[in-house]
């Protein structure tokens, strides 16, 4: 198993307040590992921060052992770092098709005189995303729906097109922020469904944002527990299980 | 000189901070930026106009007629026209003062033409001769009508529950909502007060300077600058900064070109923005989206 | 709704079909109406500029009715100082249009946007017509700068059907040119910046560069529709760019549709037509402007191009092409 994220040490501050502190971990190939702690932990601001929406105050992260901590969010998807959000990150006035396409835009080569002259370079290369696009949209039985706008969807079938969209371009490592939060049971064993072939069948490593702990328990090979921006625990989801640390930072809060 | 240029700046610059105030109220309370504000001040000054000088009205009550009616003008707005489009893209809320704007400006056209109208004097009294300055009567005036305008206003946002209201509402819709506040009553009036106290400053200019139509445009324009100076929302810096506008655009025409007096305001929005696009006083000046 | 081959090649059919078509108006037009016809193409080169930026992108950028002045007085001052031929000038008015857009976008990438940056570009609009105004060695200050009048290839600018014949070519070509770019990943690189910003930047799109291109382009078009208007009128002169052109430009984008070139077309060339009349009265063109943008903002928010969407899927705009 290739290891392709690396987080070492770290930290985020914002005006003296410490949002994220010290948090190192690994990624390999094909795992899932899932970030869990309660409100204000600092998860999402983990997230934010290997994602360049945060600028990182200290700390690496390697992507196969090249630090793109400090980059603009644009350049680290297009290293290969790509993310959904808590809030769902879809373009609603767009199309399910067109959504997806915009994930493949780093894969549309063509110059601005190609576009605006439709040079047969560009179109060629709009048609082979545009049938990837399809490919992945009949993949995840969302086919039908290609051509409805993204607004119209569901809570849940919106989740779906946004993870499709996100792993269109296949990127080697994949940030999910609570992608199950508001499904319906079915939607969510979907989603379980969707997770497992990404790392089974494309190997993708993922990290993964969730409190439905049926979903993390189910498919994390291993669990990162945060709480106050620290890192207070981390192994497998039986030692998880039985860490008392993991309850009493719940427990604290609830 | 000095004393001179600072007097008609000082007057000058009252009316822009009456100005910029009345666009903060509105943003403030609606975060809606009212791009057709110039033209309510306009109309308040020709609504004035007709009543002194169509019906023979004095002025006082003129004035105090006119200022309830663009009161009446811009609650009927928000309610006919702002509150229908609530919920579409900011962009529309824009659009839609702009198109009032033209239309009130379009209005003041077909009746007036392209004439340009001298509102009689209010105070016939003779100019105060201080030394070498001179103190004429209009800039006392408009001055202390903005002073006791500008400490009512203020008095009422810090002794009363209106201050805490504007803060409840701007920092959270949905919160103000929970705890009870009438929303949408409050946008109508807010949009009211907006427009009753930047008729207020059409009324107070109307007598120093002509009346035209494209008079809005330009207090328009006055008016972002202020705003854009003092701290974009910030009530306190809508007022400094119209009173540094009105006393930079005096300085800058005497004592470089008097060519400058059009443009100080746009470039002063282009300087504050390179420098220090918080303003002067604003805590942060860039609008979210 | 998906689209069929057959609804394909008929929307190919009709787009080729308009200005064949157009081609043959000049024979059925008088002085006067000729001059309209001329007026509806620059005005739709306009609005196209107008819609890229406030429909596609959604920001309010008030400085392109500058970009239109800027664009007539670069026509213009290159033909008299430079001696350039008309034709000439056309790509040299988009550019400056262009640099024009970039300044724009410079600032909106300042994160300076929708309202602060309307107000930050109507204040450089208004700056730059005083300085038509008073760089009167190079603009001719209040009065203007006529153009020349010798002629160009065999007809003579001031000839309304052979003036209709270059409008006509260059709006074609860039009506075609702007709905190749919404059609492809830049298109919908744009729309995803206006609907979600931050989550454009999560799929490897630099939005600052979307953004730049997306002002740029709308400069360019803008720009060449001043260096059409100069050969159009024959002169510029400052008031020609005021603040009246703003909302003339607005109510075009609303009534055609906001982010659609279909609607572009269609509100430039409704909105030029019906008009003609209430021009002779003072003030009856901001009533009227000013009236239809809060009708449609009402009762049909997403213009007439949506009521043909409605009627027939060859009407429907997509981002992306098959």
């Amino acid at each position: 198993m290739t290891e392709l994220l690396t987080v070492e040490g770290l930290g985020v501050r914002f005006a003296g307040l410490t949002a994220l502190d010290d948090v190192s971990f690994r990624l390999s190939e094909g795992q899932v590992r899932a970030v869990i702690g309660p409100n204000g932990a600092g998860k999402t601001t983990l997230f934010n921060a290997i994602s360049g929406y945060v600028r990182p105050t200290s700390g690496r992260v390697l992507l196969r052992g090249q630090d793109v901590a400090g980059d603009s969010p644009h350049a680290i998807a297009g290293h290969g770092i790509r993310r959904t959000f808590q809030n769902g990150g879809l373009f609603p006035a767009l199309t399910v098709l067109e959504n997806v396409l915009t994930g493949l835009t780093t894969e549309t080569p063509g110059s601005f005189l190609d576009l605006l002259l439709g040079r047969r370079r560009a179109l060629e290369a709009e048609r082979a995303a545009i049938a990837k696009a399809r490919a992945l949209l009949e993949l995840m039985s969302m086919g039908h729906m290609a051509d409805a706008r993204a607004g119209s969807l569901s809570g849940g079938q919106q989740r779906i097109v946004e993870i499709i969209r996100t792993v269109a371009s296949e990127p080697p490592v994949l940030l999910l922020d609570e992608p199950a939060v508001g499904l319906s049971p079915v939607a969510r064993a979907q989603m379980m469904e969707i997770i497992a072939r990404l790392t089974g069948e494309k190997g993708v490593a993922v990290l993964l944002i969730e409190h439905a702990v049926e979903l993390v328990m189910a498919s994390a090979d291993r669990i990162l527990v945060m709480a106050a921006g620290k890192r207070i625990a981390e192994g497998t989801p039986d030692e998880i299980r039985a860490d008392r640390a993991v309850l009493e930072a719940y427990l604290g809060h609830a | 000189m000095l004393m001179q240029l600072t007097l008609s700046g000082a007057s000058q610059g009252a009316i822009y901070a009456l100005v910029a105030l009345s666009l903060t109220v509105v943003y403030r309370s609606t975060t809606v930026v009212n791009f057709g504000h110039g033209d309510l001040v306009m109309s308040g000054a020709f609504v004035a106009y007709v009543l002194v000088v169509g019906l023979g009205l004095a002025f006082l009550p003129a004035a105090v007629i006119a200022v309830v009616a663009m009161f009446g003008l811009g609650v009927c707005f928000s309610r006919g026209l702002i509150r229908p489009i609530r919920g579409g893209p900011h962009i529309g809320f824009a659009l839609m003062s702009i198109a009032l704007g033209y239309t009130l400006r379009g209005i003041a056209r077909t009746v007036w033409g392209r004439e340009v109208l001298p509102m009689p004097r209010v105070f016939d009294i003779e100019p105060i001769f201080l030394g070498d300055v001179v103190l004429t009567g209009d800039a006392l005036f408009t001055i202390a009508t903005v002073a006791v305008l500008l400490g009512l206003f203020f008095a009422m946002l810090t002794f009363t529950d209106i201050g805490k209201m504007v803060q409840a509402v701007y920092q959270s819709e949905r919160g103000a909502r929970l705890v009870g506040i009438n929303v949408s009553r409050f946008h109508d009036l807010s949009w009211g007060t907006g427009a009753a106290l930047g008729a207020v400053g059409g009324i107070l200019i109307a007598p120093v300077s002509f009346l035209h139509p494209d008079l809005g445009a330009s207090f328009l324009i006055k008016g972002f600058a202020a705003m854009t100076l003092g701290g974009f929302g910030s009530l306190g810096g809508a007022v400094l900064g119209g009173v540094v506008l009105g006393l930079a655009e005096q300085y800058a025409g005497a004592y470089i070109d008097t060519a400058l007096i059009d443009i100080t305001a746009y470039l002063l929005i282009i300087l504050v923005l390179l420098v220090r696009p918080r303003g002067l006083f604003g805590r942060k000046a860039v609008v979210k989206v | 709704m998906s689209i069929s081959p057959a609804t394909l090649r008929l929307r190919t059919a009709l787009f080729w079909a308009v200005p064949v078509l157009a081609c043959a108006l000049p024979l059925a037009t008088n002085p006067y109406t000729q001059f309209v016809l001329n007026s509806m193409l620059i005005s739709t080169l306009l609005t196209l500029g107008f819609n890229m930026v406030i429909g596609s992108l959604g920001q309010l950028a008030f400085a392109n009715v500058a970009f239109f002045g800027l664009g007539a007085y670069a026509s213009v001052i290159a033909m008299n100082d430079l001696g350039l031929p008309w034709l000439a000038t056309i790509p040299l008015s988009g550019l400056v249009g262009a640099a024009g857009g970039f300044l724009a976008s410079a600032v909106a990438l300042r994160g300076i946007r929708l309202y602060y940056l309307a107000i930050v570009t109507l204040a450089f609009g208004e700056l730059l017509r005083w300085l038509y105004i008073h760089a009167d060695r190079l603009t001719g200050g209040t009065d203007g700068l006529a153009i020349p009048r010798e002629g160009f290839l065999g007809f003579r600018l001031g000839d309304d059907t052979a003036q209709f014949y270059v409008f006509l070519a260059v709006t074609v070509v860039l009506v075609k040119g702007t709905l190749n770019l919404l059609r492809s990943r830049l298109g919908r690189s744009i729309v995803a910046v206006r609907e979600n910003e931050i989550a454009t930047a999560s799929l490897g799109i630099p939005t600052a560069r979307v953004i730049v291109t997306a002002f740029m382009w709308s400069g360019f078009l803008v720009g060449v529709a001043g260096a059409l208007f100069a050969a159009h009128i024959g002169r510029v002169f400052p008031e020609s760019f005021g603040l009246t052109q703003l909302i003339v430009g607005f109510a075009m984008v609303l009534v055609g549709g906001t982010g659609s070139v279909l609607g572009s077309v269609l509100g430039a060339v409704l909105l030029t037509a019906l008009p003609e009349y209430v021009r002779a009265f003072p003030g009856m063109e901001e009533i009227f402007f000013g009236l239809v943008v809060i009708v449609v903002l009402l009762c049909l928010p997403q213009g007439l191009a949506s009521l043909l969407r409605r009627l027939s899927p060859v009407f429907l705009e997509r981002h992306f092409r098959e």
